[in-house]
């Protein structure tokens, strides 16, 4: 009794020091709080003081020690309370009344922190808005820092803008500027067509070999277990753009499944088992009926080469077999323009007069080497009929040339000349030997000579080896440039087995640094009017700005733009200008912006949150009328989702509520898991992108996060999950049978993946992940200097057992009973997702690592997925769900809680979780998550208007 | 007025690296002395303590991991320091490693200004890059904080920061562009003084505006160094993949080299972050992470240990080669003073103790090994740190007192 008057007291003197703060303030309402203030005391010694109290201190917790402490907000109580999660289920309960009674008190008594009123636009918001801004499509994300630091959210307010930033904005700024309303024109469009690869050595063969009119990939997997690929030899992007590549392909196998090619961008270059590679662009999928024409679309920078890796288990190490991947050719086309004149100028110099030549595009395009582009040409010592000089410049080095042994063997010295008749700078000579036969003819070393008239010729000014083992291009590099007329290779070693002089080369170039003249088609601006410019920035400004905005505040971006069209008389250019100092100002770059009205500030919102960008027309056009209504908002979020851009928010959220964007750091092992790759890893997340999409778009319950009996799959994600019949690589909904334990956020290989560390899986790591994204418990931090423990390899009984130490620490099981046990219940799930019943240890392997299909391991101990979570018992995953699922409003509120800090940058306060928590329907079935999102929405948006 | 004379002073051909110090030089005197480098080292998960410190006092060749070190006599191991405040920040202590600002794991940290940040203030004026900021992968956040306590994105991609130290830009066009920026930035200031009057959020604008004056003195700092054309260097960065983590922190070791060489800067930081997931160095393939929590087990410390020895070979030869390049009247290592060292002591149970400290070159008179009496703030050996290079500051995060602990 004595304990409850000292927290009493304790309480009323910290309630009257708050008072004594705030005097005017409480003076009229002053007799509510202490009312409120005295009941809830009450409630507080009637339901929580018989474990928390200062000798008791359940689960290191002492409400009279935490009410005491200045400052302490009451959070960890408060949503404690709410979720249902104290009093414990066993213990007597308040009532709903009375719930809400000591919720209020607690949300009245936090200090309202402060928060930094403004944010920062991300680096993603940046990016897509001034795509839309310009009606471009260019992915800068990479070029600019990630600032988020250790927040969850990009959107946190604690992040505050830096000069890197601003910096790298300015520059990002330049280069989208650049693209969208380029300073020298619009490349040429071309179109390239190839089947030749660029390097094909002899031992690539068992990989790839030329079939029929093309190239057949039969698995493309190195002996390590790296994945190959194959660079496409004669199609360099000239400029940065988008480009349109067409495989003309078709399967080769008896097998059901579709086989798919994973076509890559990269900058080419030759290692033996080269870690491959750089940039995923795109899978097709191809069944067996007949070569079909299979377009992609892809963003490609010069420098970089298309290739292609193919893998199937079916075709997997089959010497000889004819299976595989069939792929007749490869045509490109690009740089795409998607209209002409492009959409960007219609869209921003709208109503002003363009003079645009045709756009300049060459239909057909021949294979050209450096030496043909330079004029030049080439002569040989002699030929054998069928191995002519020309096969050394057709781009294979399967087919190449050969001095002449039969009838007669050509007699030494060999060499080949080229002509460089225009006198053009050449840097030195690439050379590939030819790959296949047995090495007969191969050259060892050379010699190069320089001469203006092929008669004299003087010392040679190089002298060097080839590698005679490896088929890549060997540069060979001139001590200095060189404009000489002619240039001699003369062979001065080669490989004979016979013992005769001969000497053969699979391809012969040259290297220049040249630039390629590139064509371009120029847009100009026939209006040399200040009032045109002016016109321009205040269209571009309003929707960037998203508002309404003065003469007088655009002067200083006016200026901009007028000075620079006075200094160099450029349109476009004076516009572009004005366009950066717009993009790279405090009105575009903090938000909230300055904006002329509310409703401009609420669109301005919307878009920022659902679209990762700026508003379009018809939400301006709301704005200056300032139509918003709930219903017109209601109305408006609704079309908002319905359009593409939404899917930004789905995988912005995703990446950032889900951790998803952690998803590439982690390569699991391929000692354990020999069966994940590349094409895995690529649709893991897409399934759980489009699932949540699905959820948002049909309005489904929110018990769908934790529970459905469908989710969206494809040929690779199926075989995954165990589930046969899928076939082709296409995306589409699927159902589960009732034995599947699929299903929901939490049995998808991604979330799977992403927590846990490629090797083993930590019940620690993965319940911290559910509990926090999904379950939402609030936890207090771990108390000092504890030992972390961490799972080992296939050591799973002995992790367990250390897990459950902490039942008998009573410090670490007040919080890990509410962690370890979901946890637990993933246990089935490996690190890669899939089912399993028994653990992988992981076993030695005997010299090199050599991959193989079944992998390097045995199986360990049974999976225990058994826990308990509040009392309720449960076996495996599916108890975990009915668990969850026992309370939707508890899944609600955290989803709640998490798309609010999504949307706004900071927590909810203790008042606003209240109203948050009202949002949600007590009926389950009507707690659908479009809802939700709606009215978290329309509740912050309009919070933000007081 | 002074930018004229750095003008005058380059346009007669001097060798461009020292400018501005042997200007200000040989207007006192005629003693000539090499500029003074810094850089910091965070191997943020720490090393495997009985290995690490030698088990004999003040005798390196006692430390299991040190004792292959080829500079010995110009290095000092310290033992006993820590950061206060730090008893249950696990990894977020990483983010304190230069700060020393407690409590980085709680919800409202802000971190404070970064050790290498206010030498670059002074040591970064007079070159090209007034400091470089590296880690091993992108993750945006490693060793240094702006004056505001938010993190300054590192560099990770070897090529583009090679790139960035010596490879020529367009020149004209960024005349052109720097210029264009500056009229930017003057729109954007009277935008700014508009806003104002009409009473917009102060403290939205005011943060604004100095993002804006910091951007405008690196436009003048640009402008300058235009005019002077970058160092050239051979391009020695390995291409190894086979063990990719290890090329790596030996490339950014090279280009630290290399910066420091020409002098491109003359502070860096290099976090060595904890990558997540596995990696791969000569000897050991697993978790780095997942290692180091070896809880005393054997076979996990000897993977462990792998990793550690690779990140130390690393550093070693980075040491050894600043000695071998001979500049004034001693070696480069002499004139760079090589902090490296953790935020963890124990990286099994994640705790902040005993970091693993070596300060090494810097022309102090070394002794091998100091063990501290008793837990003694870090923030007092970078206190002394900034008086060694002349900052006038009472003053570090936690630091108590400058000690004197390096000599000469």
């Amino acid at each position: 009794m004595n304990l409850f008057l000292t927290l009493r007291r304790r309480v009323i003197l910290y309630l009257i020091t708050i008072s004594g703060l705030s005097v005017s303030f409480l003076s009229d309402s002053q007799s509510k709080v202490t009312l409120l203030e005295e009941e809830s005391i009450g409630l507080l010694e009637q339901y929580c003081l018989d474990c928390h109290d200062e000798e008791t201190k359940k689960g290191n917790f002492d409400l009279s020690d935490l009410l005491d402490e200045e400052g302490h907000d009451g959070s960890l109580i408060f949503e404690n309370l709410i979720t249902g999660r104290m009093p414990p289920a066993d213990k007597k309960q308040p009532s709903s009344t009375q719930r809400r009674t000591l919720l209020d008190w607690l949300s009245k008594r936090q200090n309202s922190k402060a928060i930094n009123s403004y944010q920062r636009i991300s680096r993603h918001e940046f990016v897509h808005s001034l795509n839309d801004l310009l009606g471009v499509k260019l992915d800068l994300t990479g070029n600019i820092p990630e600032d988020r630091g250790t927040h969850d959210f990009d959107s946190d307010r604690k992040i505050l803008l830096t000069k890197e930033m601003l910096s790298s904005y300015f520059s990002a700024a330049d280069e989208m500027l650049e693209f969208a309303l380029p300073e020298k024109g619009f490349p040429q469009e071309r179109i390239w067509v190839t089947n030749k690869i660029k390097d094909s050595h002899d031992t690539y063969n068992i990989y790839t070999r030329n079939y029929q009119e093309g190239l057949l990939f039969s698995w493309t997997r190195a002996n390590n277990g790296n994945n190959y690929s194959f660079f496409y030899d004669n199609f360099d992007p000239p400029v940065k753009g988008w480009y349109e590549l067409t495989f003309d392909a078709k399967k080769l196998g008896n097998f059901e499944e579709d086989i798919s090619v994973l076509v890559f961008s990269g900058k080419y270059y030759f290692a033996d088992d080269r870690p491959q590679p750089q940039r995923l662009l795109d899978v097709i999928s191809l069944s067996n009926k007949e070569v079909k024409s299979h377009t992609i679309r892809a963003f490609l920078h010069p420098g970089e080469n298309v290739s292609v890796h193919c893998y199937s288990k079916h075709t997997f190490r089959k010497k000889k077999a004819d299976q595989g991947a069939y792929i007749k050719q490869l045509k490109a086309r690009g740089p795409l323009v998607d209209d002409w004149p492009p959409r960007t100028y219609q869209k921003i110099f709208k109503g002003l007069d363009m003079n645009f030549p045709p756009r300049k595009s060459i239909k057909t395009s021949i294979l050209q080497t450096k030496l043909k582009a330079i004029g030049g040409s080439l002569s040989v010592s002699s030929y054998q009929v069928g191995m002519e000089k020309e096969k050394m410049q057709d781009g294979s080095n399967r087919t190449f040339w050969h001095s002449q042994f039969s009838p007669t063997v050509a007699k030494a010295p060999h060499f080949v000349v080229l002509k460089n008749p225009a006198k053009k700078e050449i840097n030195g000579l690439s050379y590939s030997k030819w790959s296949g036969g047995n090495g007969n003819g191969q050259v060892k070393s050379y010699s190069i000579y320089l001469s203006d008239d092929a008669q004299s010729w003087g010392d040679p000014i190089l002298k060097g080896k080839v590698d005679i083992t490896r088929s890549y291009e060997q540069p060979i590099l001139f001590p200095k440039k060189t404009k000489k007329e002619y240039i001699k290779f003369l062979v001065t070693d080669a490989v004979s087995l016979d013992g005769k002089s001969i000497a053969s080369i699979g391809k012969l170039d040259v290297i220049t640094s040249l630039p390629q003249a590139i064509s371009t088609s120029e847009i100009s601006l026939l209006s040399r009017s200040k009032k045109d410019l002016k016109k321009v920035i205040r269209h571009f400004a309003e929707r960037a700005f998203s508002s309404d905005i003065s003469e007088e505040e655009l002067s200083p971006y006016y200026n901009v733009s007028l000075n620079s069209f006075k200094e160099l008389e450029d349109f476009v250019i004076a516009a572009r200008a004005g366009f950066k100092a717009i993009i790279c100002s405090h009105r575009f770059l903090l938000a909230p912006g300055e904006h002329s009205n509310k409703s401009y500030k609420i669109a301005s919102d919307l878009s920022r949150v659902l679209w990762l960008s700026v508003p379009d027309q018809e939400l301006l056009n709301l704005s200056r009328m300032e139509k918003f209504t709930t219903q017109t908002l209601t109305e408006q979020i609704n079309r908002m989702l319905k359009d593409e851009k939404s899917l930004r928010m789905i995988h912005s959220f995703c990446s950032q509520w889900l951790n998803l964007r952690s998803f590439n750091k982690v390569n699991p092992s391929l000692k354990l898991y020999p069966n994940y790759n590349d094409l895995l890893n690529h649709y893991l997340p897409i399934e759980t992108e489009k699932y949540l999409n699905h959820l948002i778009q049909e309005n489904l319950p929110i018990s769908y996060l934790i529970d459905s009996d469908f989710s969206f799959l494809n040929q690779r994600l199926a075989q995954h999950y165990g589930i046969a019949g899928i076939i082709g690589q296409k995306m589409r909904k699927v159902s589960f049978s009732p034995e599947a334990p699929r299903g929901g956020l939490l049995t998808m290989g991604s979330v799977l993946k992403v927590t846990a560390d490629g090797f083993d899986t930590s019940p620690i790591l993965r319940g911290a992940w559910v509990s926090k994204n999904i379950a939402g418990n609030t936890l207090s931090p771990p108390p000092e200097n504890i030992t972390a423990i961490e799972p080992e390899h296939g050591q799973a009984t002995t992790l367990r057992e250390q897990i459950e130490q902490h039942k008998e620490k009573k410090t670490c099981y007040a919080c890990h009973k509410s962690i370890d046990p979901y946890g637990f219940a993933l246990e089935n799930f490996d690190a890669t997702g899939q089912w399993r019943t028994k653990y992988r240890v992981k076993k030695p392997h005997n010299g090199t690592f050599q991959f193989r299909l079944e992998g390097y391991y045995h199986l360990g101990g049974e999976v225990d997925a058994s826990g308990e979570i509040a009392t309720h018992k449960f076996n495996d995953v599916f108890g975990l769900k009915k668990i969850l699922l026992s309370d939707h409003r508890k899944v609600a509120y955290n989803f709640t809680k998490k798309f609010f800090e999504y949307a706004n940058g900071y927590k909810p306060d203790l008042k606003e979780r209240l109203q948050l928590f009202k949002l949600i329907p007590e009926n389950g079935k009507e707690c659908r998550i479009k809802d939700l999102i709606t009215k978290i929405l329309i509740y912050s948006l309009r919070e933000g208007e007081e | 007025m002074r930018n004229i004379s750095r003008k005058e002073f380059l346009k007669v051909g001097a060798a461009l690296p020292l400018a501005m110090n042997s200007l200000s030089l040989s207007a006192k005197g005629k003693e000539k002395s090499s500029p003074r480098r810094i850089i910091f080292i965070n191997n943020s998960l720490g090393f495997y303590a009985p290995y690490f410190f030698p088990k004999k006092r003040e005798d390196l060749s006692t430390s299991d991991y040190l004792k292959g070190m080829k500079t010995k006599e110009k290095m000092t191991v310290f033992q006993n320091f820590f950061h206060p405040g730090m008893e249950t920040s696990n990894h977020d202590s990483e983010k304190s490693f230069l700060t020393g600002t407690p409590n980085p794991e709680s919800s409202n940290f802000v971190n404070g200004t970064s050790l290498d940040q206010l030498l670059a203030k002074e040591m970064g004026k007079d070159t090209r890059f007034p400091f470089l900021n590296f880690s091993i992968y992108d993750r945006g956040w490693g060793c240094s904080w702006n004056d505001r306590g938010s993190a300054i994105p590192p560099m990770h991609d070897e090529e583009k920061i090679f790139e960035m130290l010596f490879e020529e830009e367009d020149l004209r066009s960024k005349k052109q562009q720097l210029e264009n920026d500056q009229n930017i930035l003057n729109c954007l200031r009277r935008d700014l003084q508009q806003l104002r009057n009409q009473g917009s959020d102060p403290g939205k604008l005011d943060n604004y505006k100095a993002l804006i004056g910091e951007f405008e003195s690196r436009l003048h700092h640009e402008k300058f160094w235009l005019e002077a054309k970058k160092p050239k260097v051979e391009k020695s960065l390995s291409e190894d993949k086979q063990f990719e983590f290890s090329t790596k922190v030996r490339n950014l070791f090279e280009l630290a080299k290399l910066a420091f060489q020409t002098d491109s800067t003359r502070v860096i930081t290099f976090s060595m972050d904890w990558i997540y997931g596995a990696i791969k160095v000569p000897g050991a393939t697993g978790g780095w992470h997942t290692l180091s929590h070896h809880g005393g087990r054997k076979n996990v410390i000897a993977q462990l240990s792998q990793i550690e020895i690779d990140t130390l070979k690393h550093f070693n030869n980075f040491l050894f080669e600043l000695e071998q390049i001979k500049e004034g009247n001693g070696t480069l290592l002499d004139h760079t003073t090589v902090v490296m060292g953790s935020n963890f002591g124990d990286s099994s149970n994640h705790t902040c103790n005993n970091l693993p400290m070596i300060v090494a070159g810097g022309g102090y008179q070394h002794e091998a090994h100091k063990v501290m009496q008793k837990p003694t703030p870090l923030c007092n050996l970078y206190l002394e740190l900034l008086h060694k290079h002349n900052m006038d500051i009472g003053n570090f995060g936690s630091s108590e007192r400058d000690m004197d602990l390096l000599k000469g």
